[in-house]
């Protein structure tokens, strides 16, 4: 990571270069404006990135915090004579600010009410600002000395400074990337509950990462009203300065701090100088330049240019054909004593849960102890994912109590049960497939590690326990339904977990990935993890679990050893038909 | 007239605007309701597909004999009504070749991708319809005047002649012909095959192509109506409010204040969301300043997000 | 009558069929049994259209399916009902059947085949008032069956109709299924994880894994292979 991070900054600087120059070669005034502009749009396009491009959180309300950034600036010089150089930095705090307060109640919203919600904000705040009498606000001239109040005379100056913001942003924004943060909200924006379940705590990111996007947005805003003079709310709260900010984004590539450069660099000096040469007999053609290349954009490229490029460039080198995991690979260990005699690790009492009048588990209650491998099994429809939902923090249970270790661990979040030591799969495997191997065991491995190093130590180790060594360098997207299935066991086992849950973790295996599957499941035990264990069909489970715990339409219908369960009238009543009976 | 009176000479004036006005932007809101509620499609362009409904009616009075041949009172209305037709085939061959191409496609690479797409999709849409319309249409305001425009319903006198209301005449006749358009799309939907068809196919799409039933056309179909039943409400607005390219965006919040109020999926609620935004909107002049009006509404609305997300109307039935 | 031949299909880079080669014959019920995410249903949805193949073809009738767009395919004689019933939950339980009936042949047998439907589901014309959304899952199981049948199909495609369902209620589903059969002289075509019951009553089986026939054959061949008979029936 930190030789892309060293090669990124290398590009940029050369980026950089190449822009002085421009700056330096650009004809006249108007020229050098549009380049200002050009980067202006780039922050601004990058603080949308910073949120909804790694979260996935889309907004329609960036113009927020420009807006606000940009008044703080105005308002400040006007009223108490603050110099822009003071106040840009404070427009930051005031974007930020405003982040953690729209955060506060938006987040508690997902996919279209977010964007819709997000989408209120500005349109609120240009009416109030109108109302409070700041229709057009003009930033005072200052004579005196206008360098410490932001004048130049020289507009290339002003080029000069935007180009040290974007460097700044950029350098933040590559931080944020390599970093943890940076690998949450990837999780995040690809699925939020595995990131909540991976020991991830989803809130606290979503707050970082729209304060930092604020923060940006504010900077920005605050620039962009000393480069216009003049702040009127709806060139800075209006509906195309969130779009631009979006579409910068989107056109350029979404999730990559060149995308909002690379979007910009076009789309700005573009419909500037539509508008300037046509803009007299065309009075929309900016608008309407925008509008089509967000439009050719989601056709075409719906992640943008940058990876559209890259996917081609990536396809032309080849995929990086990595050996692929053969079954054999695992050594099989021998015959398992069915031992239950250690000390209580989990213990279930009473839990309840119902949905709209359905009662999806119903007063079910078991004890896990330490070093078993605990089987539940029932139907499909019979509440086996829902408990497991109602164990680690998914969802709340009505009553009844979930004790770990002695405590009682409902009400804290998903992430918080990981972190006490309870890690888990999906029935569903997601690994984030544009990540390596590697990546996606780490975001597992960073809930129990204290630092980077660790977190790779660990991801490792992890990666070896599965057998998946030799493929950390692939990427997830490329593998198959059973390497999928013991990426997601490595990134579970990343996080140190004490006690395991496994939801399903034999869908879609053959017979023989079956075995290999038990194999390792075995190895993870003999490894002194405790396992609990969903399974629909019975048959693998009577090879890998000491005790069943039986389920039906979400009460518990039987308790006990395989081979006593499955004569249990009551099970085979419920579960298993009395042809299957017949026939055993 | 004792103050009281004047009190309650405000709140029934208001009141009254309030339920007419709620009446249009009910009907707006319905053909919101109608393509979200059956796509899962939120559209960002409804405001300006509106505009075009609005300029399609005035067109369609002042340049196509409809004003010398019906008059200035039937004339605006039966404009209105058949800008419906006109922004159907456009919605429907919009859906067609620009928004049902992005259905699945991941933006973002984020859960519920397609809905993204589509959303951006919209947004570009919107943007491009705006300011063609600035091109085409130029930024001056228009406004269809009609006799109904300036004259008054006058109801009253009570409480001994002196508490009087009046009501503007067109949009009276307006919040008419929106509750028959209103009536006439509900039966549609409800009893048709074509509507039936419509609602398998919003209920579970994958099952109603089991059924036979052609979802892509059924979708197309629906976001040509939906397009339409707002543009007869833009149409029916634009006989008391002048308006201009941009005019999209003054009532896209309201449209999509009234839908989520509405609860997302049913055009009845849609349509009482609407007509609560309408009596929310007129009501808040009573106490708030007049360029407050909005931020009323955006205060209900994200009220609404909070507290209540299904809407006031939601299903009882949530389908997955 | 229905000829499956070497498709492939998948997901994003998963390959979820490899080469499935099944044949259905005119009358015939043919059951395909294997695990959960064997391919079952996603072979389903490529002879429905939901899925596209990326090679092979599928014959019905003589015609080439995968010529032919998904929402036709019911209006050639070809009933799918779906994994998880997918029954329209804020519709009624005859708007149900009528949105089965959807077909020209549906809607002109529509009499004959309500008849069929709630004679052998009499539950349905109890509660054809009723949202299917509040039907019980059994219930919920009956009426897709039912909306199958409203087509006037001429092969009945049933995609694990056992799920979720009490093994007492799933035996009354499938006893049903047969029954109607014989009634309209059916060809069905199965999926079912329940290898028993699935394999009962057929004509041919076939056993899917990971996307690949590994076994087929006559009921009986299959009733008494040692591979089916420990990984599928438990013994």
């Amino acid at each position: 990571m930190g030789g892309s991070f060293t090669k990124s900054l290398g590009a940029f600087a050369l980026f950089a270069a190449a822009y002085v120059a421009l700056v330096f070669l650009a004809p006249d005034e108007y020229y050098q404006l549009m380049l200002t502009l050009v980067l202006v749009w780039a922050i601004m396009g990058i603080s949308w990135n910073t949120l909804s491009g790694y979260s996935g959180l889309i907004s329609f309300g960036h113009a927020s915090f420009f807006g606000l950034g940009a008044y703080t600036v105005v308002l400040l010089q006007v009223y108490y004579g603050l110099t822009p150089w003071l106040g840009i930095p404070l427009a930051g705090f005031v974007g930020a600010l405003a982040g953690v307060v729209i955060g506060l109640p938006t987040f508690r919203l997902r996919g279209h009410y977010f964007a819709l919600a997000m989408l209120a904000y500005p349109l609120a705040l240009l009416y109030i600002f109108e109302w409070l009498g700041f229709q057009e606000v003009a930033i005072p001239m200052e004579r005196e000395n206008p360098a410490a109040y932001l004048q130049f005379s020289d507009m290339r100056a002003y080029a000069l400074i935007a180009l040290a913001l974007l460097a700044c942003a950029f350098v933040a924004v590559r931080l944020i990337e390599s970093s943890r943060f940076g690998m949450s909200l990837l999780a995040i924006k690809q699925n939020e509950l595995a990131a909540e379940g991976a020991g991830i705590h989803t809130r606290k990111w979503k707050f970082y990462a729209i304060a930092a996007s604020g923060a940006i947005a504010g900077v920005i805003g605050g620039f962009y009203a000393v480069i216009l003079l003049v702040v009127t709310p709806p060139t800075v709260f209006g509906m195309l300065t969130s779009a631009q900010a979006l579409i910068v984004t989107l056109f350029g590539g979404i999730g990559t701090v060149w995308g909002p450069i690379i979007g910009a660099s076009i789309l700005i000096p573009l419909a500037e100088t539509l508008h300037a040469e046509l803009g007299n007999v065309l009075p929309g053609i900016q608008g309407v330049v925008f509008g089509v290349a967000i439009v050719g954009v989601i056709l075409i490229a719906p992640e943008g240019l940058f990876w559209k490029v890259r996917d081609l460039l990536y396809r032309r080198r080849g995929a990086d054909a990595g050996p692929a995991y053969t079954v054999s690979d695992v050594p099989l260990i021998g015959e398992r004593r069915h031992d239950l005699s250690g000390r209580t690790m989990l213990e279930v009492k009473g839990i309840s849960k119902a949905f709209g009048g359905v009662q999806a588990v119903d007063d079910v209650s078991f004890t896990v102890p330490e070093g078993s491998i605990i089987g539940i099994i029932g139907p499909n429809g019979a509440g086996k994912t829902t408990l497991f939902n109602l164990l680690n923090g998914f969802q709340k249970p009505d009553k009844g109590e979930v004790l770990f270790e002695g405590e009682n661990i409902v009400g804290l979040r998903p992430s918080a049960v990981c972190q006490r030591g309870i890690g888990r799969t999906f029935q569903v495997a997601r690994p984030f497939t544009r990540l390596s191997v590697l990546n996606n065991v780490l975001v597992g491995a960073y809930v129990a590690s204290a630092d980077d190093d660790t977190a790779l130590k660990h991801a490792r180790e992890a990666i070896a326990l599965v057998g998946l060594e030799g493929h950390e360098d692939r990427i997830a997207g490329g593998l198959t339904n059973i390497e999928q299935r013991l990426l997601e066991l490595a990134r579970a086992l990343a996080g140190q977990p004490r006690l395991l849950f496994l939801d399903e973790i034999l869908a879609g295996l053959g017979s023989s990935e079956v075995n290999a599957m038990i194999a390792v499941i075995l190895r993870v035990s003999e490894a002194g993890k405790t396992i609990l264990i969903i399974e629909h069909t019975m048959h693998a489970m009577l090879k890998l679990a000491d005790q069943f715990v039986v389920l039906d339409h979400g009460s518990r219908v039987a308790v006990g050893k395989p081979s006593e369960v499955v004569r249990d009238p009551t099970v085979i009543e419920a579960y298993l038909g009395k042809k299957w009976a017949n026939r055993a | 007239m004792t103050e009281n009176m004047i009190l309650a000479e405000n709140i029934l004036q208001a009141l009254a605007a309030g339920l007419l006005v709620g009446c249009l932007y009910g009907l707006m809101c319905t053909g919101l309701g109608m393509i979200f509620g059956i796509m899962r499609v939120i559209n960002f362009a409804q405001g300006d597909l509106m505009m075009l409904g609005m300029y399609s009616t005035w067109y369609l009075f002042t340049g196509f004999g409809i004003l010398a041949f019906m008059g200035a009172i039937i004339g605006p209305i039966v404009a209105a009504i058949l800008a419906g037709p006109i922004l159907f085939v456009i919605g429907y061959y919009m859906h067609k070749f620009l928004v049902a191409q992005v259905t699945g496609i991941r933006v973002a690479g984020s859960e519920g991708e397609g809905h993204y797409a589509q959303l951006i999709l919209t947004l570009g849409i919107a943007l491009i319809l705006q300011n063609g319309g600035l091109i085409v249409f130029g930024s001056e305001p228009v406004s269809i005047r009609t006799p109904l425009s300036s004259s008054a319903v006058i109801l009253g006198p009570f409480w001994g002649d002196f508490v009087e209301v009046f009501v503007n005449k067109a949009r009276l006749v307006g919040a008419g012909v929106s509750i028959a358009v209103v009536i006439v799309l509900f039966l549609f939907v409800t009893r048709t095959r074509i509507g039936k068809a419509l609602q398998a196919a919003a209920d579970n799409s994958e099952a109603a192509l089991y059924m036979g039933i052609d979802v892509d056309r059924a979708y197309h179909i629906a976001f040509g109506i939906g397009t339409a039943v707002t543009a007869i409400a833009g149409g029916l607005v634009a006989t008391y409010y002048p308006f201009q390219p941009y005019v999209g965006l003054e009532f896209v919040i309201v449209m999509y204040a009234g839908v989520v109020l509405g609860g997302f999926g049913s055009i009845i609620g849609a349509f009482w969301g609407g007509m609560i935004i309408g009596l929310v909107q007129q009501m808040s002049t009573l106490v708030l300043p007049i360029q407050l009006q909005n931020t009323a509404i955006f205060v209900v609305f994200l009220l609404v997000i909070f507290l209540r997300p299904q809407g006031l109307f939601g299903r009882n039935v949530e389908r997955v | 009558m229905l000829e499956i031949d070497n498709i492939t299909a998948g997901y994003e880079g998963v390959i979820a069929l490899n080469g499935v080669t099944v044949r259905v014959d005119e009358g015939e019920f043919v059951s395909i049994v294997g695990p959960n995410g064997a391919g079952k249903t996603t072979l389903f949805k490529v002879i429905a259209g939901t899925v596209p193949a990326r090679s092979g073809s599928i014959r019905f009738k003589g015609e080439d399916l995968l010529k032919i767009p998904a929402h036709r395919r019911p209006h050639l004689g070809i009933a799918h009902v779906p994994e998880g019933r997918q029954v329209f939950p804020s519709l009624t339980v005859e708007d149900n059947l009528r949105l089965g009936a959807y077909t020209d042949a549906g809607r002109r047998d529509w009499d004959e085949n309500f008849e069929t439907i709630i004679t052998l589901f009499p539950i349905l014309k109890e509660r054809r008032r009723q949202l299917a959304g509040t039907l019980s899952g059994g219930q919920q199981q009956m009426l897709a069956v039912g909306r199958g049948l409203a087509s006037s199909p001429s092969i009945l495609m049933l995609d694990e109709p056992s799920m979720g369902l009490a093994p007492a209620v799933a035996d009354a589903i499938f006893e049903s299924v047969v029954e109607a059969r014989k009634r309209r002289n059916l060809t069905v075509l199965l999926v079912e994880q329940r290898a028993v019951e699935a394999l009962e009553s057929c004509d041919h089986g076939y056993v899917l894994e990971t996307g690949r026939v590994v076994l087929s054959g006559r009921q009986s061949e299959l009733l008494s292979d040692d591979r089916v008979r420990q990984a599928y029936l438990g013994m």
